[in-house]
């Protein structure tokens, strides 16, 4: 391993810590943190094999992927927000999305220990210095460098990624990524007006995407509807990375979105129609919305919307444990960083109507209120 | 109880946070939350660092006297929940504005537990996925 180069394992350093065999068999969790780098040094070796490379402006980040063409590489093009302009504080992050197809690259190997549990995962390698996710059914490994800012998602072919990662791909490594800088991905969704917007907080089937597309129908700004990144170092801020919306086919019905959006596309994974922000935005994404306030959105199934203050501990608990769970490692982080925001911020309980323009228009209310 | 019953938390796993006075508890190792009552709040804080249990009985919490039936629930829920365990440790003296603080409580003693989101892997993993969470939720295996 030289100086600055840390976690990167020579081929003979390899070959004498045995990682090669471990590669070909199972890993442990004692082997971990060898695999993880031993997988992040191959996709590097790998470098000049991959057939695509796409440039992705994020806020305050420069993402480049190396992968194979196909939907993951289609994804890359079309499934975020690009940031516009020059940005100060930049950094510059490479991720390679590899399979034994590209020469160079090995076969997945197996989880092996019989004891698996997700945190014992993810402190293991945070204590070798980096990240990690596994997804059992497809040998599905994503690694992260947070120090050389690298990472690579091995599958067992090109298209053997789960079904959810078109609609947001690389998510975890944008998590590692902006974690490590105090930052952090929250499953939420937003609504603003003016630069100054609301931050929706919940578990799926809470009603965050279906007021989020209520609101872009009506005029209303958003910078995500399912995961936004925010900062909590000048108030508390949400800027956008994904475009993707979804909507349940009922809800798509529901808000007449079938004459803004093409609905000839196959439904996603989750039975969803799933679209972009832009096809539905009655302006471009914001750069970012300064977040007034943090809601809990619930479906009442009354005529009318409403907004009544709520605890922060009732808050917390809707707002916290979906970025947690949904985000590989940084628990603690997270909770501590979620648990700043919900004290930065007037909570309330959002009770909405059935109506998606009366669901905008208290909403737009509330902003206004707030505003001026 | 016994004569000092005293109780720590359970492990490093254990992290919490205060809101307004009401504390929401994580395990990181199961990725469940609890959520306590204000009074729970309290009485988590107090026996959380340190204070003897049998010095709570009689207090004055959400309305009504803290009855030693009453704690004893409270206090082996928190045990069972691996929030808490038994300390050798010294007691810590009631800290000066707690009773102050449980005399201003409205609620009873209560925990809610918050485990839809837990990790449910455990041992050698069948994974279903969970539609409504977008994200899979893994079951442990029978």
């Amino acid at each position: 391993m030289a100086g600055g180069q840390a976690g990167i394992l020579t081929n003979s350093r390899i070959r004498d810590r045995g990682v090669l065999d471990l590669a070909m068999s199972r890993v442990t969790l004692e082997t971990l943190p060898d695999y993880a780098r031993y997988l992040i040094a191959a996709a590097e070796g790998a470098s000049a094999s991959y057939p695509v490379t796409r440039k992705i402006r994020l806020p305050r980040l420069e993402l480049t992927g190396h992968l194979g063409p196909g939907v993951l590489a289609d994804a890359l093009g079309h499934a975020f927000v690009e940031t516009r302009g020059d940005q100060p504080e930049s950094s510059r992050c490479r991720i390679f999305i590899a399979h034994p197809g590209i020469h160079g690259i090995p076969e997945p190997a197996r989880w092996g220990d019989a004891h698996f549990t997700e945190h014992g995962f993810a402190k293991r390698l945070a204590e070798a210095g980096l990240r990690g996710h596994h997804f059992h059914d497809l040998d599905f490994w994503q690694f992260y460098d947070p120090q050389r800012r690298v990472g690579v998602q091995l599958m067992g072919s090109a298209d053997a990624f789960p079904p959810w990662e078109p609609g947001a791909p690389l998510r975890a490594f944008l998590h590692w990524e902006y974690a490590a800088r105090g930052m952090r991905l929250a499953h939420a969704g937003t609504l603003g007006a003016n630069g100054k917007g609301v931050l929706l907080a919940g578990a799926g089937g809470a009603g965050k995407s279906g007021t989020v597309a209520a609101g872009l129908l009506n005029g209303l700004d958003s910078v995500g509807d399912d995961y936004v990144l925010i900062d909590l170092a000048n108030g508390v801020t949400a800027r956008p990375l994904f475009s993707t919306l979804k909507q349940d086919p009922q809800g798509f019905a529901r808000l007449g979105l079938k004459r803004r959006v093409p609905a000839n596309a196959p439904l996603n994974w989750q039975g969803k129609h799933a679209f972009h922000i832009g096809d539905i935005a009655p302006r471009p994404v914001p750069a970012m919305l300064d977040i007034v306030a943090l809601m809990v959105p619930h479906i009442s199934g009354g005529g009318a919307s409403s907004i009544m203050p709520v605890s922060r501990r009732d808050a917390m608990i809707a707002l916290a444990p979906s970025g947690i769970a949904q985000m590989p490692g940084e628990r603690e982080s997270g909770f501590r960083f979620f648990s700043d925001l919900t004290r930065l911020l007037p909570c309330y309980r959002l009770s909405l109507g059935t109506q998606p323009q009366e669901i905008a228009g208290t909403i737009a209310e509330f902003l206004a209120r707030g505003a001026s | 109880m016994r004569h000092a019953d005293v109780y720590a938390i359970a492990s490093k796993d254990v992290v919490f946070e205060s809101f307004d006075g009401e504390a929401v508890v994580l395990d990181l190792s199961s990725g469940k939350y609890f959520g306590f009552s204000d009074s729970g709040s309290k009485i988590w804080q107090a026996l959380s660092s340190g204070v003897d249990a049998q010095a709570l009985i009689g207090l004055t919490a959400g309305a009504s006297t803290i009855g030693p039936a009453e704690l004893d629930r409270f206090v082996s829920q928190l045990v069972e929940l691996r929030l808490l365990t038994r300390s050798d440790a010294p007691a810590q003296p009631l800290p000066g504005d707690l009773l102050a603080e449980l005399a201003a409580t409205s609620e009873p003693l209560n925990v809610s537990i918050h485990d839809d989101l837990a990790d449910l892997i455990i041992v050698d993993p069948i994974h279903e996925v969970e539609e409504p969470l977008g994200w899979p939720a893994v079951k442990q295996a029978s």
